[in-house]
């Protein structure tokens, strides 16, 4: 079953040029999608879309069976949470718990229910010992698991990750991700992160690469990521199983595997137990 | 000449009940000439020694020489626009700093402060533009226009413009797309090898270090622990583990194999060596 | 930064700390009302007594109000020094350098020194112990009756707080400029006229553009999360007000009478 569709969705911002242009794909119930492409390929922009930040020049998008229109916005702001690139922009709140309480206020929640759902989102993220602090002293990881908590405790089907990790410093970026699979596996939850980091595409169930505002390419990680030509036409990475592969491939060595390094190296223990 | 730390140490807010002592006694040498990596976790205090560099920052206790000059502890810097001259000090997230109509005139307002005459200025702001990759079509526009890879461009041209001896760069391609990184830190590596540039590069990227850098430099709590060729650093297991730094993919593959039972022998930091070293094992 | 007192809370669990902010804003508003009324000398013993209660009983140390009159000792010694030259009733004190110092223009003065110190000491109390979110929830609650006149106390309260949360942001952002611009031989100390000018824009064009990029960002992380300005809402901190809030309450207005009764009477 689909959650998202996106059918013809066109954007401009300057009535120039196209900075969507009639994209179109599908994002199944709890898969992991990503989107990958250049910078100023249409990546964020299309998140912005969905959520009704920005507003279409063509073409529809369904959340859960509803089209985003101006009288169903606020539904599907509530079906779809989205955690931004800056860690120090996405707060409100003077502290964690107050900031985790934001998004409540503003669906009318009754304040006597809030602090249990706090305390919950909080707990999911890790965050339990912060709840009085202020988000402005906590590390890039922890404001951003924060951001994470306040999207959750609005029980969204959706999550999206727009770069959410690209400021962070590595311990950050894998606290994050190593979240995001959590809230994907436990939670069934669908998840579309925008991101840069190849090893995280090789993980997904779902690549979707943008150029210029188009879907260039879209399937499986193991069938677009092997793909090198023309990602290299992209200006994109391959992922370094595949330049091992190929590197092991010139000297004689030929193994199935491309993408997962993992896999990968099995593939070469099973050929050295053989010799 | 040297790039030295003497028992250098930096408070933030002396005597205040937030008082935070960044730095704690750091010694090192910065070799000239070289692409240094400076890496450590954040909070380490990788930015905090990379600002005294340039008395920014001055140091609390201890004593820092940069060239021909010395900076000491309680004792007021002479001259600062000649030292700052020759260490030129990128910031993080630097298009923060463009503040001018056009690209050419931000560019140009470093070497006029320095007191560099206005038509040499344009010329080595000129200069500087095209070697970061920004045709003379950019020179008139307004920087506040470009997306974010480019005024970053924009804005290391300003410093490169300088012409200082010494590039110091705090995480020079946060943010940046992987390709832009790529094409910045190239960039970097032709500024040390045709110009001749010392560059200290304060960097979060492993896969960057191993591909770009002679030497790393390890903060850790204060202080540096370690000073090494870029080689001695990844063959070392020990630190990588002990800093929990998660190793470049190439190294990682070592680490995997062995796990499943296969030791590769020696030492690889590229992919030929890398693979013939597999062939050699399986074969 | 460490050196300012003006407007800073001090954490703490005292009496004062822990009263309804509503009650301590209202509080201070009938107290500066009482500073203002003509109860003589006897009057501002009364305000200055209450203040020192209030002091001890929030554990504020003297010094700290100090520090947080310090800024404006300037503008009371510029007040003083115009009352002097300009206010001619009572008698000659004494000749100064040819000026004539009336006994009025010391009375004037001292009057305006007082009331100024008292007004700074009684709003320094509520900032010092008063965190700026609860100081912000009180505001809107306050300014809830007025909203049928179309007083926007939400969205007055949502600002107030905004700002508050992005000081610190934008301090942390302003250090950096400047330490990246006098990395490009900005000087603001020395140079002439037209190169300070430059390096005041160095500053302001950059503070602006980042200011505008997170004011931007944070419209939209916002919306996302489902915020409409003029849309109801929940709130999640609740004040309450209880026996000792209205015990406060209670005094400060006695005294406000009680002073204006002195006042008549006078």
């Amino acid at each position: 079953m689909n959650i998202l569709e996106i059918k013809d969705l066109s954007f401009s911002y300057d009535d120039k040029s196209d900075a969507v242009d009639q994209a179109s794909f599908t994002i199944a119930k709890g898969s992991y999608t990503t989107i990958i492409g250049q910078n100023g390929s249409g990546k964020s922009t299309i998140a912005k879309l969905v959520i009704g930040l920005l507003e279409k020049k063509a073409g529809t998008i369904i959340v859960d069976g509803l089209e985003l229109s101006s009288e169903t916005i606020d539904k599907i702001r509530q079906k779809v949470g989205i955690v931004f690139q800056n860690p120090d922009n996405q707060f409100i709140g003077a502290t964690v718990s107050d900031d985790i309480a934001f998004g409540l206020e503003n669906h009318c929640v009754d304040p006597k229910e809030m602090d249990d759902i706090i305390h919950h989102f909080a707990d999911e993220v890790n965050m339990l010992d912060y709840l009085q602090h202020e988000p402005t002293k906590l590390s890039g990881g922890q404001k951003q698991r924060v951001a994470i908590a306040g999207v959750l405790a609005m029980a969204p089907n959706i999550l999206i990750f727009d770069e959410a990790t690209s400021m962070l410093d590595p311990r950050g970026k894998k606290e994050i991700n190593d979240l995001i699979d959590e809230i994907h596996e436990e939670n069934d939850m669908t998840i579309i992160s925008i991101t840069h980091d190849i090893e995280e595409v090789v993980h997904s169930d779902h690549v979707i690469v943008l150029s210029e505002g188009k879907v260039i390419m879209e399937g499986k990680p193991e069938v677009v990521l092997a793909k090198e030509k023309e990602l290299k036409a992209l200006s994109l990475d391959v992922p370094f199983a595949y330049k091992l592969n190929k590197a092991l491939g010139l000297k004689g060595i030929k193994l199935k595997e491309k993408i997962h390094m993992e896999r990968l190296v099995d593939e070469l223990c099973q050929l050295a137990l053989k010799k | 000449m040297p790039i030295s730390f003497k028992e250098v140490s930096y408070t933030y807010s002396p005597k205040t009940p937030f008082a935070y002592e960044a730095l704690k006694g750091v010694n090192v040498n910065f070799t000239e000439g070289k692409i240094t990596a400076i890496i450590g976790s954040t909070g380490s205090g990788k930015t905090t020694l990379v600002q005294h560099l340039n008395a920014l920052l001055l140091p609390s206790a201890g004593e820092i020489e940069v060239l021909d000059r010395k900076i000491k502890a309680n004792i007021p810097v002479k001259d600062l626009k000649s030292l700052r001259k020759m260490v030129g000090l990128v910031f993080q997230f630097p298009e923060y700093q463009l503040f001018e109509e056009t690209i050419l005139k931000d560019v140009c307002f470093g070497p006029l402060n320095f007191g560099i005459e206005p038509q040499e200025a344009i010329k080595i702001s000129k200069e500087m533009l095209r070697l970061v990759g920004l045709d003379e079509s950019y020179d008139e526009r307004s920087p506040l226009e470009l997306s974010g890879g480019q005024k970053r461009k924009v804005a290391i041209a300003g410093i490169l413009a300088i012409n200082p001896q010494i590039l110091v760069l705090d995480e020079p391609v946060a943010g940046l797309d992987p390709q832009s990184s790529k094409a910045m830190m190239k960039l970097f590596v032709e500024l040390n090898r045709r110009y001749n540039k010392t560059i200290l590069i304060v960097t979060h990227n492993m896969e960057h270090v191993l591909a770009y850098s002679d030497d790393v430099v390890v903060v850790d709590q204060g202080s540096v622990i370690r000073h090494v060729t870029k080689d001695e650093f990844f063959m070392d297991d020990d630190i990588l583990n002990e800093l929990k730094i998660a190793p470049p993919a190439i190294i990682n593959v070592k680490a995997m194999l062995k796990a499943k039972g296969i030791e590769l022998k020696g030492h690889h930091l590229d992919l030929e060596s890398l693979t013939d070293a597999i062939v050699k094992e399986i074969w | 930064m460490d050196s300012i007192a003006l407007g800073r809370y001090i954490p703490g669990t005292t009496l004062i700390h822990r009263l309804d902010p509503r009650i301590k804003i209202l509080s201070m508003l009938f107290l500066l009302i009482a500073i203002f009324i003509p109860a003589g000398f006897y009057g501002y013993l009364v305000i200055t007594i209450v203040s020192l209660l209030a002091l001890s009983l929030a554990k504020l140390r003297i010094g700290f109000v100090f520090k947080a009159l310090r800024p404006i000792m300037i503008m009371m010694i510029m007040l003083m020094v115009i009352n002097v030259l300009v206010v001619k009733t009572g008698y000659v004190i004494i000749t100064f350098l040819g000026f004539e110092i009336y006994s009025g223009a010391i009375y004037q003065t001292l009057y305006i020194f007082i009331r100024l110190v008292l007004m700074i000491v009684i709003t320094t109390i509520l900032t010092a112990t008063t965190k700026p979110l609860e100081l912000t929830l009180g505001i809107e609650d306050l300014l809830a009756p007025f909203v049928r006149f179309k007083v926007p106390a939400h969205e007055i309260a949502m600002m107030i707080s905004i700002a508050i949360r992005f000081i610190p942001t934008l301090i942390e952002e302003t250090q950096r400029i400047m330490k990246a611009q006098a990395s490009r031989g900005v000087d603001l100390k020395e140079g002439k006229f037209k190169e300070k000018i430059a390096a005041i824009l160095s500053l302001i064009v950059p503070l602006f553009v980042s200011s505008f990029q997170r004011a931007e960002d944070l419209a939209n992380a916002m919306e996302a999360r489902g915020y409409v300005p003029d849309a109801k809402r929940t709130r999640y901190k609740q004040l309450h007000v209880d026996t000792k809030d209205r015990i406060i309450l209670l005094f400060v207005i006695l005294i406000l009478v009680g002073l204006i009764k002195i006042a008549i009477f006078i």
